[in-house]
């Protein structure tokens, strides 16, 4: 080992960057290979340690303070702060750095405290015990110290403290169960097996003396894919070479269950294991209305530095006239007086930017972030969507797009699973044209009914041989009753085994079959038992497994029977298994299979073909060569298969119903009426997939389908299809456009579409001459004047890409995308909304999502209820804080042009600093947490009002600009209302004069009672918390304002704010002012929304008066006719 | 807030009203049927706000004199002439003759004006010590630095009151002299130089510093007066109540105005026959003309004005309230009719769905 790591360091030192090797090779107890071995690289491997943290105690301040200044909001408002430091600024520095130093303080606490929390975790995992074998004996470690070619004991409930290569177990068949809860979330036992030749090796003792070494690629995050190769050394043959999988490696985070101990090497440590490597986190995604609020900050900053400019050019205007410039009673220091004009303008114009920079407040990009981490927590709350069978709710894992599910335009859903339940069950068997239909179970004794008329001898030969078939070519595992917890069942009453799978179908499958007399027993020793008719035991020996792959749609197993023949059994999909069959009733099965499928029903075929021991061993040969191979393992897999799986004999077909989700069809409607469209994209075949679609009434029965399917294309070409709907689909929508959106397509043609990933492909596939772009055109625009599109036979990929074009079409739609299986992680990623379904196919698609939900049926509250509330309240929030900001500042620039361009503020500094902190900062937060414009139970009746905020309705430009004009407008009212009142005049009725801040205070108290009444009228839902914030802050300002106003404060060096309140309040003229101008700023909105709403009402608007009529007019009863009635159209 | 009874799983959120987004609210709209009679009414009673205000700004009396001496105007335009580039502008008097033909309603006011004076100026507005104007011994030796170039003296002696603020003083004076009867004598008319300056101002904000010895002129030792100044700070009144950071005019002075055209109250009448006001007759303002204001284009007047409750003529909010209230009741007459032409309009829409 000195000399490797002498080695190690030579090389680091002299050769400067070490190569980059493909694979990496472990020296399993550190034993090094004999001589004679390749010579191997040595590389450097990290130790177990894990580092989740991200900061250290030293580095935490300045690596924080740079990582939140990296943010360009944060960055801006640093630079103001530095402005206010070095020049001489009308503000004191206090009043944009208490603010700030606020924000940083508080967001480097949490992240410090995350930190903290994270070093804690980090620690108790990097000190647990681990148990070493070093010399034949266990020792006891820290995790941290585990190195590379360690060889680690795990008992059973402990996790692997790293990936570990399973060398053996204690389990006589060399296997273990683990359960990767932690990992992926799927709490169901998984089988992995020890490697062949070191199973044997169960003591300490023969562990150490294994010598072996590890071939294997390096450290890569999928947590389902793993390559590699062992080399045993023995001292007397030639090392032995086996083939690693993903099978034998066992990961760090899961856990050993119903399995004393294991032997394991470890082969990725610390951050190089999957578990870590899955860490990274996801890219951001960002929603729609952050990208109008930052396209809205950029116009306020154009407007902030036009505004200073404005003001820097009209100064020196101004101070061209010579006394204007330097009054005796206000001279300038000898210094000013020398100092370059451009310098000067320079300096004014920070000074102005630096005034006027709380147009764009801090407070705002607080605000949004608080809301949507608040506001988040409606949906985990949400009772009803938590379903009550899983004791699952929905999961929040970004709040970054609470408000994106309220301007969903596309949603691409995946079918089984998410549509459907994935509870399978099984119908139907079809045995060479007999059909086979088992009914419910009664006291285990299975019914069959034949529909067709029963076999002859030769035909019972092979039913039973297809049903030996299903019972054989499957990878379930089977949960005895002695795990299960809870009271046993004596061995003959019946022993129910739990079968467990990853497919779903096969369960339904072997359960069916069980039905039909034949039960699957378990894998002993590589023997597969089974429970024949006769209630006898048969044993086959299972040789291979030719896995299930999502692109072959098949798998295979090859057993040897009792008798010693050898049988390949297949299943997988019709299309798959057609076109390898040589012999067997094809015709009678394929229309049987195509019955079912368009009855909506699962199909899976199955063949056999008999292996004689020569052509076996050919197969096990290739097979080997395959496995054993590092590189493009799998390309070789596959090839191998292709050519051990044909020459089939087809023996019959199953027929597997999937349930539809409860609801889906509804939610489906009302996705539809809402305007949004709905794609299922799904890995069925078109018929399957087409009767979910019509029983989900994403099809209806007037809906016209167009298909682009292989079969089609097999008689026309790609062009000729496309170019033929397209001009169908054209003729429809220029009907459309005379039809003058009537808004309701009811009454219209409806399209359907059918593609399949072939004919996909074929569209997308980049063509010699360039014209793909055409072909990809011509679909979107088919596409898009569908009502409904269903996408079958895609590969995950593939779902992706459709998301993917649709998302990058001409207008940019807001697509969602929402599936439950580890294929539809691709698109889930794509969409700007990915949606998991807590489902049985494992937790993949829901850790990857952004918003996990138990059913689709969620989906509908989702996006009509949630969706909707959301995107209200932070498009309110976004343009009311951008109001309530022009509000502020516009007087305060106004102010310019009456003092000189001075840079005077118009408002003492802490009003200044407390504007956006506190007195109008509760209300809009409040607001964009409980405002509810109409019910939640009126959305959810009346899908069409999400239409209402479709394209980012309430944050367009009009809208904005709408906002600002009136701000605008309200900040002339504040500004000129004061400046008429002071002009030339005493409002006291002592006859005393008020000065400058008294002018300010009495502008600021104006507009913070416009700006709050503002939202008020906004505000259509007031629970006592609203009153209770709402008048609660009017209330705080008053007070505080006496307060501050009311006493001598020792800390601050000017007095100027010394009763200035409290005198403003003795004059009664203030009064009269304060009313007036707060009626005049509000008058505007007020006649807005009322003619609005008279005039052009909204589809919500027209709800919200309706509801209100009826409350007033009627009690609950008729309400409740109302709400039949609105269901009804 | 609602608790339900079963059993709830680990992860089952709480049923409360809040957490359901179903806390009982009040929902109001803001429609038509609402907003007319709001209109209508808000649109009366500013009607009749405005009319009272507008009346009652009406009742006020005011009587203004630029008296900056511009040429021609006045026997002030010597004094005017006199002080042109001159620096301190010389000692200098004039007058403003004036009659009533009848009672100037009291209390009556007496103000002086400046324009284009920007007592806002930001440079201008810092320049003072409140620490100093508190009566803060420190302070009083060690101006703070906004006061430069007011800070120190030539001769290195802090300044009391230091700032471009009290620099500027105004230091014109007035004095009133009333002729009863023509050819009769002039009598001067009480000024009551009082409690022109906020109350908390004048007894909370503004103190003088401790006495030494008995003696304000010895508190001060030490400092120097502003350079503008006649005199120094504590020889500003013979009376010892208005002497010091504690004088009337010099507070007044202190609170900065608003805007560039601003008036500062000077005295009050208020005293003898002239409590009820000025009565007719023949009046005579002696002004001493000391400070420089063409320099940079200003104007100075003075102004004797009567206040009612609502303080000096003021027309613009009553006519305001005149504009908003009739805006009220137009607004709620073309609501009106929108209303009545719509409603039946929008029925109808909705029956066809």
């Amino acid at each position: 080992m000195d000399c490797t790591l002498v080695r190690t360091l030579v090389r680091r030192y002299c050769a400067g960057e070490e190569d980059w090797v493909d694979s990496r090779t472990v020296y399993v107890g550190h034993r090094e290979p004999p001589p004679g071995a390749e010579a191997y690289i040595p590389q450097r491997c990290p130790d177990n340690r894990i580092v989740s943290s991200k900061y250290t105690f030293w580095n935490f301040i300045p690596k924080n303070l740079f990582e939140q200044f990296r943010r360009i909001a944060n960055f801006y408002f640093l630079i103001i702060f530095l402005v206010q430091l070095i020049i001489d600024t009308p503000t004191s520095p206090v009043t944009s750095g208490l603010p700030l130093f606020f924000v940083i303080t508080v967001t480097a606490i949490k992240q410090g405290y995350e930190d903290w929390l994270r070093h804690k975790a980090d620690s108790a995992v990097n000190q647990c015990p681990v148990h070493f074998v070093q010399h034949g004996r266990l020792v006891r470690k820290q995790s941290r110290k585990l190195r590379v070619g360690d060889i680690v004991m795990v008992k059973e409930d402990e996790t692997f403290p790293c990936d570990l290569i399973f060398l053996s177990s204690s389990r006589v068949d060399g296997t273990c169960h683990v359960t990767t809860a932690s990992l992926d979330g799927e709490s169901s036992h998984k089988t992995h097996y020890a490697v062949q030749d070191t199973k044997g090796f169960r003591t300490e003792e023969d562990i150490d003396s294994l010598h072996a070494t590890i071939e294997c690629e390096q450290p890569q995050p999928d947590l389902y894919r793993f390559v590699g190769r062992i080399n045993v050394y023995s001292d007397l043959n030639d090392p032995v070479v086996r083939p690693l999988g993903s099978e034998n490696l066992l990961l760090r985070g899961a856990t050993l269950k119903n399995t004393e101990k294991i032997f394991g090497v470890a082969i990725y440590t610390g951050m190089e294991t999957k578990m870590a490597l899955n860490y990274q986190s996801k890219s951001q995604k960002r929603s729609a209305v952050e990208k109008s609020m930052n396209v809205f900050l950029i116009v306020y900053l154009c407007i902030l530095i036009s505004k200073a400019l404005i003001n820097t050019v009209m100064k020196y205007v101004w101070q061209s006239k010579p006394f204007q410039d330097e009054p005796w009673y206000n001279q300038k220091t000898e210094a000013e007086r020398q100092r370059n004009l451009l310098l000067r303008a320079f300096t004014d114009f920070l000074a102005f930017m630096v005034l006027f920079n709380y147009i764009i407040p801090v407070s705002m990009y607080v605000t949004v972030e608080m809301q949507k981490f608040l506001g988040s927590y409606f949906i985990t709350w949400d009772e009803e969507m938590f379903d009550e069978a899983t004791g699952e709710g929905p999961l929040v894992n970004t709040s970054d797009l609470n408000e994106e599910l309220g301007q969903v335009e596309y949603v691409f859903t995946d079918k089984t699973g998410t549509l459907t339940e994935n509870n399978m069950e099984f119908k139907e068997c079809c045995v060479e044209g007999h059909v086979y239909v088992p009914h419910a179970i009664c006291n285990g004794e299975a019914a069959i009914d034949m529909i067709d008329a029963s076999p002859g001898a030769g035909g019972r030969e092979r039913e039973e041989l297809f049903f030996r078939a299903i019972c054989l070519c499957h990878t379930i595992q089977v949960k005895d009753d002695d795990e299960v917890d809870g009271p046993r069942k004596s061995p003959d009453s019946g022993k129910r085994c739990a079968y467990i799978s990853s497919s779903p179908d096969e369960v339904a499958l072997v359960e069916g079959i069980q039905r039909l007399g034949f039960r699957y027993l378990r894998l002993k020793d590589n023997y597969m038992e089974l429970q024949n008719r006769d209630s006898d035991i048969e044993r086959f020996e299972l040789l291979e497994i030719l896995s299930f792959d999502s692109v072959r749609r098949r798998m295979s197993v090859i057993v040897r029977s009792a008798t010693g023949e050898i049988y390949l059994f297949c299943k997988g999909a019709d299309s798959s298994i057609f076109p390898r069959v040589i012999e067997g009733k094809v015709d009678q099965i394929r229309s049987r299979v195509e019955r079912n499928a368009v009855e909506g029903l699962r199909t899976l075929c199955v063949a056999y073909k008999r292996l004689i021991q020569e052509e076996y061993e050919g197969i096990y040969k290739l097979l080997q060569a395959a496995k054993v191979a590092l590189q493009d393992r799998e390309r070789k897999l596959a090839e191998a298969y292709e050519q051990i799986e044909k020459d089939l004999i087809l023996l019959g077909a199953t027929a597997v119903e999937d349930r539809l989700q409860e609801k889906a069809a509804d939610t489906v409607e009302a996705l539809q009426k809402a305007g949004v469209k709905v794609w299922v994209l799904t890995g069925d075949k078109v018929e399957t997939a087409a009767a979910a679609c019509y029983a989900c009434k994403l099809f209806r029965r007037n809906t016209q389908l167009l298909e682009v399917t292989t079969k089609r294309l097999e008689e026309q070409s790609l062009h000729d299809v496309l170019f033929e709907l397209s001009k169908t689909i054209l003729h429809c929508s220029a009907s459309l456009t005379r039809d003058n959106f009537s808004g309701l397509s009811a009454d219209m043609q409806d399209y359907g579409l059918i593609i399949d990933g072939a004919a996909l492909s074929l569209i997308m596939k980049p063509r010699e001459d360039g014209s793909s772009s055409n072909y990809r055109q011509l679909f979107l625009d088919i596409c898009r004047n569908c009502s409904a599109v269903l996408c079958c036979r895609m590969a995950p990929l593939q779902k992706a890409q459709i998301v993917k074009l649709i998302k990058f079409s001409k207008e940019h739609p807001i697509t969602l995308a929402i599936g439950d299986g580890a294929n539809d992680v691709s698109m889930i990623l794509e969409a700007h909304v990915g949606i998991g379904i807590i489902g049985k196919e494992g937790r993949q698609a829901a850790r990857n999502s952004d918003y996990a939900i138990p059913k689709f049926k969620h989906l509908k509250k989702m996006l009509l209820v949630h969706g909707h509330f959301y995107y209200i309240r932070i498009s309110e929030l976004v343009q009311y804080f951008f109001y309530k900001n022009v509000c502020f500042i516009f007087p305060q620039f106004l102010y310019q042009f009456f003092c000189g361009f001075s840079q005077q503020t118009l408002y003492d500094t802490a009003y200044l600093t407390l504007y956006n902190i506190s007195f109008t900062s509760l209300p809009i937060l409040l607001y964009s947490l409980m405002e509810q414009h109409v019910t939640m139970d009126t959305l959810k009746r009346d899908p069409a009002l999400y239409r209402d905020i479709a394209k980012n309705a309430l944050l367009r430009w009009r809208v904005f600009i709408y906002w600002t004009f009136l701000g605008v407008f309200d900040a002339l009212v504040f500004f000129f209302g004061a400046y008429f009142m002071f002009e030339n005049t005493t409002v006291t009725s002592n006859g005393q004069v008020f000065g400058n801040w008294t002018f300010g205070t009495l502008v600021f108290t104006v507009m913070v009672f416009t700006v709050t009444l503002k939202l008020a009228l906004d505000t259509h839902y007031w629970t006592w918390i609203n009153h209770f914030v709402i008048w609660g802050s009017l209330l705080f300002y008053v007070v505080f304002s006496l307060l501050w106003g009311g006493v001598i404060w020792p800390f601050l060096s000017y007095q100027r704010m010394y009763y200035v309140f409290i005198q403003m309040l003795s004059s009664g003229p203030a009064w009269l002012a304060i009313v007036l101008l707060v009626a005049v700023s509000l008058l505007p909105d007020v006649l807005k929304k009322v003619l609005c709403r008279q005039l052009w009402p909204s589809a919500t608007e027209r709800v919200q008066t309706r509801n209100q009529c009826l409350s007033v007019e009627q009690p609950t009863v008729f309400m409740l006719s109302q709400t039949s009635s609105g269901l009804t159209f | 807030m609602t608790w339900s009874a079963t059993a709830r799983g680990a992860h089952q959120p709480d049923n409360t009203a809040f957490t359901q987004q179903r806390l009982p609210a009040w929902q109001p709209l803001l429609s038509a049927s609402i907003a007319l009679p709001l209109f209508f009414c808000a649109g009366l009673a500013f009607i009749g706000l405005g009319l009272g205000l507008y009346y009652s700004s009406n009742g006020i009396k005011e009587l203004e004199y630029d008296y900056t001496g511009d040429p021609g105007t006045g026997n002030c335009s010597v004094c005017a002439a006199a002080g042109q580039g001159r620096a301190p502008p010389p000692r200098c008097s004039c007058a403003w003759y004036f009659s009533l033909p009848e009672l100037f309603q009291g209390p009556v006011y007496l103000y002086y004006e400046l324009t284009n004076f920007y007592q806002n100026n930001r440079r201008y507005g810092v320049s003072r010590d409140d620490a100093q104007l508190s009566g803060l011994q420190s302070s009083l030796r060690h101006p703070v630095n906004e006061c430069y170039p007011y800070q120190y003296s030539a001769a290195g002696l802090p300044i009391a009151p230091c700032g471009a603020i009290a620099n500027s003083l105004f230091n014109d004076s007035f004095s009133l002299w009333h002729q009863r009867l023509p050819g009769g004598p002039y009598v001067e008319v009480p000024l009551d130089r009082t409690g022109i300056a906020w109350w908390t101002d004048y007894h909370v904000k503004f103190r003088n510093p401790p006495l030494v010895n008995g003696s304000l002129a010895l508190a001060f030792q030490g400092t120097a007066p502003p350079p503008n100044w006649h005199r120094p700070v504590y020889e500003l009144s013979p009376d010892p109540n208005n002497t010091g950071f504690i004088n009337q005019d010099f507070v007044v002075w202190m609170r900065t105005a608003a805007l560039p055209t601003f008036r500062k109250l000077y005295a009050r009448i208020r005293q003898g026959n002239y409590s009820a006001g000025l009565p007719r007759g023949t009046y005579r303002v002696n002004i001493t003309y000391n400070y420089p204001v063409r320099s940079f284009g200003g104007h100075k007047l003075i102004i004797f004005s009567s206040i009612s409750w609502m303080g000096g003529k003021n027309p613009f909010l009553g006519i305001a309230y005149l504009v908003v209230g009739s805006l009220c009741i137009l607004m709620g007459f073309v609501m009106l009719v929108v209303y009545i032409r719509y409603q039946d309009q929008n029925d109808e829409d909705e029956d066809d769905e």
